[in-house]
């Protein structure tokens, strides 16, 4: 019982955790290359969730929900760094707060318009609704399975992009010193648009594969923007790498406190005290995390900047 | 004696050097009487509001705009204050002063720990950093169901002494006398040794530490500051409400802070309060707006609202202070009056 609680949980942590990181790849790169503060992340998530949902319900086929989605994402990540976002890479990080900020609540409310501000629940196609034995006698939705799948080889085609492309090494450059970068001959202004197109189409199908699981509504990404910048300040500011080691601690450490703090509290202290103290200890946990990692790496795990 | 005359020499000087941060301090003195006048009293309640957030954005402003340290948390601050009322009463303290004193204290310290590992870090670090310790005291308020949890408590106005907060006018002349506390104390602090340093180590900081100073002492003091009296509008903000929860520190709150300091001039004095005015009555008008114009879609005022901060940002450098400073003051043949 215990044991298949624990690899349950587990399995539900490495999901959380892998779409964390595609949120936070995209904005790692924003962060470290532009050094461009953008808080409107989170709207690219829910944008992709939106777009899934509405397509999915329109054609009544999930698959092509997703395959209508995904370039559509790209398509707003692109026209928003060229209409608005360019414009604001030379202002200081205050300035790109409120810019992005205006955003957050642009988006979030004219989805509230198109949408209305109910929710949207979206079913799964029967056949990724069904469960998977991982252990004997230990069923897992497989959907959850095909996230997680999903997740790992989107990462794993990032590393292998960024690591081996010759863009990749210009975007590793880019986070490395972007005047430099310039400099040499690359054209920062195009990379860095395409960069953020790909990162508003990665957050995008997070949201896409978070529809199914959670509630599609207005101001859905906003939770999973914090999440996310936790991730990218605990793995250093424009790693990828950093950002998908981080991803995946935050998903687990996130998941597996709240689920296990308060019976582990329970050793140590009355149940009555442990039964308080757990969720409030759980859901300050990352936190913590990310306020010890600070102050003793102040620029995170795996700093980009050499 | 001579003591007393340099004092007011000094508070005069300050103040003709701040004549638009005055000049709107002495506005909300007699808002009042107009309120009374044309017969709308709901307004006195907008014009409280306006006066608590501008009061927390003014103290933020000591870091962000002078300091140049960008926190995004201080709604945690506003938040300890507010609770500090609630769990003052939940244990029976009842004393208005006695909650200041409680908040001013709480906060100083709270802020002296979170400054001083905060301040370890710089840039988007220190944005996030602050942030982080703002989420952990919203989550530990959120999960302290003795304290309401989630929905938070009601509190009764605090008793104050000499002064029944439930007589009308009575709350708002307390904000507004703390209010002009806060500002003549900024005022005097922006412009000491102590103020100059901070700005200085905001343009550059080893320069200030090749001249003997230690930098981070003068950050973390000017940290500590800013909480306290965020700390302090947090207070006064529950009794106005008579009600607090965790949602006064939800991180969207430390950025609308953040927003109506840049809209009114990050930097100045009259800054974060003529920001806290404008930002307000938008909040009021631009449903009203909305709503004459298209009625199905008042409540979704915010589509238009955020726009609006982008072209903030995009075109008026300065804020609103800068914008009256270069465009307005200028054809009035006033010259440059209203800042610094």
């Amino acid at each position: 019982m215990t044991l298949t609680l624990i690899l349950e949980q587990t399995f539900n942590g490495l999901q959380a955790g892998v779409t964390l990181f595609l949120v936070a790849a995209g904005l790692t790169l924003i962060l470290g290359i532009m050094d461009f503060v953008f808080l409107a992340h989170g709207a690219q998530v829910m944008i992709g969730a939106y777009a899934a949902a509405a397509i999915t319900q329109a054609t009544g086929n999930f698959f092509v929900g997703l395959g209508l989605a995904i370039p559509l994402t790209f398509a707003s990540g692109y026209l928003l760094e060229l209409l608005i976002i360019r414009h604001l890479y030379r202002r200081d990080h205050m300035e790109q707060v409120l810019a992005t900020f205006g955003l957050i609540l642009f988006f979030n409310e004219a989805i509230r318009i198109g949408f209305g501000p109910a929710a949207i629940y979206s079913d799964l196609p029967p056949s990724l609704s069904g469960f998977v034995e991982i252990l004997p006698d230990t069923p897992y939705p497989a959907f959850r399975l095909g996230v997680i799948g999903v997740g790992l080889i989107i990462a794993l085609g990032i590393h292998l992009f960024v690591s081996k492309t010759r863009v990749g090494a210009m975007v590793r450059a880019g986070a490395n010193n972007p005047e430099m970068t310039a400099a040499l001959g690359v054209n920062i202004k195009i990379l860095f648009r395409l960069i953020f197109a790909t990162g508003a189409c990665l957050a995008g199908v997070a949201g896409m594969m978070l529809g199914p699981l959670t509630a599609v509504q207005s101001g859905m990404g906003e939770p999973l923007l914090i999440l996310s910048l936790v991730v990218i300040i605990i793995g250093g500011i424009g790693s990828v790498r950093g950002a998908f080691v981080a991803a995946i601690i935050i998903g687990l450490v996130d998941t597996l406190g709240r689920v296990f703090l308060p019976s582990i509290l329970r050793l140590f202290v009355e149940q009555a005290a442990a039964d308080g103290a757990g969720p409030a200890l759980a859901s300050m946990l990352i936190y913590i995390l990310m306020a010890v990692v600070l102050i003793f790496r102040p620029t995170g795990l795996f700093p980009a900047k050499g | 004696m001579t003591g007393l005359l340099k004092f007011f020499g000094l508070v005069h000087a300050g103040i003709s050097d701040n004549k638009f941060l005055w000049l709107l301090i002495a506005g909300f003195a007699v808002f009042p009487i107009v309120t009374q006048l044309v017969d709308l009293p709901f307004w006195n309640d907008v014009a409280m509001r306006i006066m608590l957030l501008g009061m927390a954005a003014m103290g933020l402003n000591l870091v962000l705009g002078y300091g140049g340290m960008v926190s995004f948390g201080h709604a945690a601050f506003i938040g300890i204050g507010a609770y500090c009322v609630g769990i003052g009463q939940y244990y029976g303290l009842m004393n208005g002063w006695a909650h200041i004193l409680l908040s001013v204290a709480v906060c100083a310290s709270l802020g002296l720990v979170i400054g001083y590992l905060a301040l370890r870090t710089t840039g988007i670090y220190f944005i996030m950093i602050t942030l982080a310790f703002a989420q952990m005291l919203f989550f530990l308020f959120v999960s302290l169901e003795q304290f309401g949890g989630d929905d938070g408590m009601s509190i009764d106005r605090a008793e104050f002494l000499l002064i029944d907060l439930y007589e009308p006018l009575r709350l708002y002349f307390l904000i507004w006398v703390m209010l002009a506390i806060v500002a003549l104390l900024l005022m005097f602090i922006v412009r000491s040794r102590f103020g100059v340093t901070l700005r200085a180590i905001k343009s550059n900081e080893s320069r200030v530490e090749a001249m003997g100073l230690v930098p981070l002492h003068f950050k973390i003091t000017g940290y500590v500051i800013s909480a306290v009296i965020c700390g302090l509008a947090g207070s006064l903000f529950a009794s106005w409400q008579e009600y607090v929860s965790p949602d006064i520190m939800h991180w969207t709150r430390s950025g609308e802070l953040m927003i109506i300091i840049i809209l009114g001039g990050l930097g100045t004095l009259a800054g974060p309060l003529l920001g806290a005015i404008v930002f307000l009555l938008l909040e009021e008008f631009l449903p009203l707006m909305l709503g004459a114009l298209v009625p199905a879609y008042a409540e979704n005022w915010m589509v238009l609202f955020g726009p609006l901060l982008i072209m903030v940002v995009l075109f008026g450098r300065g804020g609103l202070v800068g914008l009256i400073d270069s465009k307005i003051l200028p054809h009035l043949g006033l010259g440059k009056t209203a800042v610094k």
